[in-house]
């Protein structure tokens, strides 16, 4: 993928968010302007990057909303609900193209219906909203053109049939015009085949397409297409309409057996002259028109096809004007004779209406087809160096430009800005032309305008050295007054030998002057380094950048480690104690800067919960919208900061919960009313750091869950025994719901849903290191908290022995140390337990679970060592051989093959170079 | 090298006029509202602004007319807009512009323009 094409993604999706974000803001507060310049802001800025690649399926949309929110900026459509849901299924939309566009590097072509169909939902609800208000200025423009071709070619040709001639793209007119001015006829053909043509053996569409001399083709249904159900496919119910240029004999030939079927009608080659596109403004047409008018009387039409031509360069191509130049270029070309079929077109650039051909022809007769060979050796003569050409016309409207802004009012101080920079522009131009020897005019012309403050001087300039815009476009055969053609003539001149001294010392000057610019540069170049350093406040890095950071942080921890092992070796191995408390000190230091570094790398993987919190107001409109509930949501503590994984293995699992609650957790209005509540329930998501956990807090004010049929359930299901159904607490009953094996369909329904798939999210959360419960009382609301870790990065460890091998176990886990005399261990049938603190505690060998054959080993006051380790609720003792330290590791998860293993959760590198297994602990039961 | 200062919300925006500009071998500085790209010519000389009009806190009018209202060299400035009006072209030449250019660019349509401005003598 292309960079920029990965940037545009990228800030697409950044753009989208926004636009979600607002429109949620925008629902509590639909009057707030500064909201709704952003959000347009927002679709705009997607909708003009979109048009930079060729995504018509994406900009339509993004078209149509921006129109739209354009409508509501000004007021002239009412915010609403639903108009919120459009436009956020819009962007949805366009988010999904994003994807497909980043899957696939393009769009689809099953996507342009949808867009078209978004586009219109858009627009629609514009015109309705409109309608009841204001006009839209837009439709007012657009309709009445439509119409008033319509209207002025219909009568040209059949007084019944109105020809939608307007439907037929612009190539295919002109093709079709020309076709029709090399002589000929055009005729429109409208080919109906009878309903059961089919089952005739006829095949309508190979029919129409063959059809000789076709230049364009199109099918519109007969009629509006009946309800599905009703529809027989096997009737042929398509019109089929065709603007061909054969001969009329050849094409009654061609339909031979189906006369009835066709409707031939000749066209008038000027009927197809309309001009399409959007009729909003252009370049200042004024002039053109003028002088076109008068070159046209004086007999000059090549004169005329040059200002066209240039103008056309100025012009975007989809206005409507551009369209019309286009037209009058071909005009030119085929019949300049026909002055008053010119002149007509020429008009309609300033009125901005069609010409209406019908009423022209009836007044006087065209000259068709004449004069082709004038007009082709005028055109030939126009385009003689097509960059010449363009510069030109880049210079023409420059230059056009700046006599506009010099005409404009000069009143507060900074018009002397603008009369510099139009200065500084026409001597730009001047030198970009080969005419540097007039710049010191300018800037003489520039001073003097400067000093008595009026565009006077300078306006004066431009009018002795530049004729006005239209003329000097078009003025290539008036060399006296053509300064702009000489222009771009001139360098091909001097080039081609001619011995132009002033041109050569301008050269010479400008490079000089470019030496400077070097020197200057280096200056600025330095300057803006600074400013940059200054400026720059958050850097965009690629995650695996900061990864690659991580694990090397992660090897100099483990390096560093190898230090005092290292002074170990000094002062036992080999007896140079002085060197061993050396190592020590510098080992201390390093310590401290790796420290230092490693909670520097973790600051920069840090992300604020809003990553997560952020899909909540659009996840909790839509759902409850759609369960007819009324829920209002509290975000709290959003910056709340945690390492990145911790924040993205979050996501899902918080949907879930959040989707759980609305479903299930949140009662229908009425029904809340009826137990005395508010009828819009509270959802309260809370973020807090408490020392190394985040804790997230799930608070909604629903029904809540009721424990006799959890308990109930859970012992159906067997995962309480009958003496826990009695034994357990509300409380240890509700937390029955993360049991694995609780969630079922047959459940959801029984319990009204609560609990489903509660499993799933307590193993997505266990997995880094987080920890769920639940607590709910009945009628008054559930509250979840999930406590996760800062950082997943670091992991805690105490080091035990067992079977002359270390093995790690995550401190989160271990509740306490203790040695218990072997007399204090019972055996309970053939379990082993020991009572430690009035708790009977069982214990578990950790060789047995982890199928080593030796047996625990004791001390020498034949004590055994009993790792206590929590285990759900419960806490259960480890038989080890000893306790060694507690570390510090980067904990590697394991891979391969290994991965399979559920008794250890990874494998860590110890400073000695040996590897530390650590322990899983639920994963060994 | 002539310097350039692309003035752009839009990043994808601002990529594509740097390629366009730096292939050609123009210098190029970015600023991504109207109040940094007046604190980008404070600091440093251009030799052309390329403007962007909708921009949140200072658009693309209020910058060219703090510039030229400063004391600052006055550089041409290329108003980049996605409006082809005529009404929005002289709100561009009134605020300041010298050249008004309608979204999506041409490339070849911007340096032309580009080159005109700057004044650069044709090779």
């Amino acid at each position: 993928m292309s960079p920029l094409l990965e940037q545009f993604l990228s800030e697409a999706r950044d753009f989208l968010q926004g636009i979600g974000e607002k429109l949620m803001q925008l629902e509590n507060a639909p009057d707030d302007v500064e909201l709704m310049t952003e959000l347009f802001r927002f679709v705009h800025t997607l909708k003009g990057n979109s048009g930079l690649f060729d995504f018509p399926e994406m900009t339509r949309v993004l078209h149509a909303g921006e129109d739209l929110m354009d409508a509501v900026r000004n007021g002239r459509v009412a915010y609403s609900q639903q108009l919120a849901d459009r436009l956020l299924d819009a962007m949805d939309f366009v988010g999904m193209l994003c994807d497909e566009i980043e899957a696939e590097g393009s769009i689809g072509a099953a996507y342009a219906a949808d867009s078209a169909r978004l586009a219109e939902s858009l627009r629609q609800l514009m015109a309705s909203a409109e309608k009841a208000g204001a006009v839209s200025a837009i439709e007012e423009a657009a309709t009445p053109l439509v119409l008033t071709a319509a209207a002025a070619t219909a009568p040209l040709l059949a007084p019944k049939v109105e020809l939608p001639l307007a439907e037929i793209p612009e190539t295919a007119r002109m093709a079709a015009y020309r076709s029709a001015r090399a002589g000929n006829p055009l005729h429109w053909l409208s080919y109906s085949p009878a309903e059961e043509c089919f089952f005739n053996g006829d095949d309508p569409f190979f029919q129409a397409r063959q059809t000789p001399g076709v230049v364009w083709g199109g099918i519109v249904a007969r009629a509006p297409w009946p309800p599905l159900a009703a529809m027989d496919a096997y009737r042929c119910l398509l019109d089929f309409r065709l603007l061909t240029t054969a001969p009329r004999a050849e094409i009654d030939e061609y339909y031979r057996y189906m006369p009835e079927q066709i409707k031939l009608l000749p066209v008038s080659p000027l009927a197809l002259v309309l001009p399409q596109g959007d009729p909003n403004g252009g370049p200042v047409y004024e002039d053109l028109v003028v002088d076109a008018l008068r070159n046209l009387r004086g007999g000059d039409v090549s004169a005329v096809a040059r200002a066209a031509r240039a103008m056309l360069e100025l012009s975007n191509p989809d206005l409507w004007l551009s369209s019309a130049l286009r037209w009058l270029l071909l005009l030119i070309e085929c019949e300049p004779d026909n002055h008053p079929a010119l002149a007509a077109l020429i008009e309609s650039l300033r009125s901005l209406q069609p010409v209406d051909w019908y009423l022209l022809e009836q007044s006087a007769t065209p000259a068709v087809g004449a004069g082709t060979a004038a007009g082709a050796t005028e055109a030939a003569a126009g385009t003689a160096s097509p960059l010449a050409a363009e510069e030109a016309a880049a210079l023409a409207a420059i230059v056009a430009a700046q006599r506009a802004i010099l005409s404009l009012p000069l009143g507060a101080p900074w018009q002397l800005g603008r009369l510099r920079a139009a200065g500084a522009a026409l001597a730009g131009c001047l030198r970009a032309s080969g005419r540097g020897e007039a710049v010191h005019e300018v800037e003489t012309a520039t001073a003097q305008s400067l000093a008595c403050g009026s565009a006077q001087p300078l306006s004066d300039w431009l009018a002795h050295h530049f004729a006005p815009a239209a003329e000097s476009a078009a003025a290539a055969n008036h060399p006296s007054a053509s300064a702009v053609a000489t222009a771009a003539a001139r360098p091909v001149a001097t080039a081609s030998g001619g011995a132009n001294t002033a041109s050569d010392g301008d050269r010479e000057s400008s490079s000089g002057r470019r030496a400077d610019d070097a020197e200057s540069d280096v200056k600025f170049g330095r300057r803006a380094e600074d400013a940059a350093a200054a400026g720059v406040k958050s850097v965009k890095v690629d995650q695996a950048k900061i990864d690659r950071l991580m694990n090397l942080i992660g090897e100099i921890v483990v390096a560093k480690n190898a230090l005092p092992y290292l002074a170990g070796r000094a002062e036992t191995v080999f007896g140079v104690r002085e060197l061993a408390r050396e190592i020590k000190a510098q080992y201390a230091v390093i310590n401290r800067i790796a420290e230092e570094m490693q909670d520097g790398i973790m600051q920069i993987r840090m992300m604020p919960v809003s990553f997560v919190f952020q899909r909540f107001p659009r996840l909790v409109r839509d759902i409850s919208r759609k369960l007819g509930k009324e829920v209002n949501l509290v975000l709290e503590g959003e910056d709340t900061e945690a390492d990145k994984n911790i924040i993205e293995a979050l996501g899902d699992p918080l949907v879930h919960i959040v989707r759980n609650s609305l479903d299930h957790g949140f009662e229908l209005p009425e029904l809340r009313r009826a137990a005395g509540k508010p009828p819009a329930g509270t959802l309260t998501i809370r973020a807090t750091q408490e020392s190394d956990r985040v804790v997230i807090e799930i608070v909604d004010d629903g029904k809540g869950i009721d424990p006799a049929v959890i308990k109930r359930k859970a012992y159906e299901k067997g995962l309480i025994d009958e003496t826990a159904l009695e034994r357990i607490s509300d409380q240890e009953a509700v937390n029955l719901v993360f049991a694995a094996g609780f969630s079922t369909a047959e459940v959801v329904s029984d319990l009204s849903g609560r609990g489903v798939g509660m499993d799933v999210v307590r193993t997505a959360i266990e997995k880094v290191n987080g920890a769920i419960s639940l607590e709910s009382q009945k009628g008054k609301g559930t509250r979840l908290r999930l406590s996760l870790p800062l950082s997943m990065a670091v992991t805690n460890v105490m080091i035990v022995e067992s079977d002359a091998q270390i093995f790690g176990v995550p401190m989160d886990c271990v509740v306490e140390t203790v040695r218990v005399p072997r007399a204090d261990i019972r055996s309970i049938k053939k379990s082993l337990t020991t009572v430690l603190r009035g708790r009977i505690i069982p214990l578990k060998s950790t060789n047995a679970l982890l199928g080593l054959a030796a047996p625990p080993l004791a001390n020498a006051e034949d004590e055994l060592a009993v790792l206590v380790v929590r285990l759900g609720d419960e806490s259960v003792g480890l038989l080890v051989d000893d306790f060694r330290e507690t570390v510090d590791i980067i904990l590697k998860p394991m891979a391969g093959v290994l991965a399979g293993l559920p008794a250890y959760s990874g494998s860590a590198l110890m400073g000695d170079g040996s590897v530390l297994m650590v322990l899983n602990i639920k994963g060994l039961f | 090298m002539k310097r350039i200062l692309i003035v752009d919300d839009a990043a994808t925006v601002r990529l594509f006029h740097r390629a366009i500009l730096e292939s050609a071998g123009y210098a190029v500085d970015e600023a991504v509202n109207g109040i940094e790209a007046l604190e980008k010519a404070l600091q440093s000389t251009f030799d052309l602004y390329l403007v962007d009009v909708n921009m949140p806190k200072l658009d693309g009018y209020g910058f060219l007319r703090e510039l030229r209202g400063s004391e600052l060299p006055q550089a041409p400035a290329i108003m980049i807009s996605t409006e082809a009006g005529a009404r929005d072209e002289q709100l561009a030449y009134a605020a300041g512009a010298n050249a008004y250019l309608v979204k999506p660019t041409r490339p070849e349509r911007l340096l032309l323009l580009v080159r005109m401005l700057i004044g650069e003598v044709p090779a």
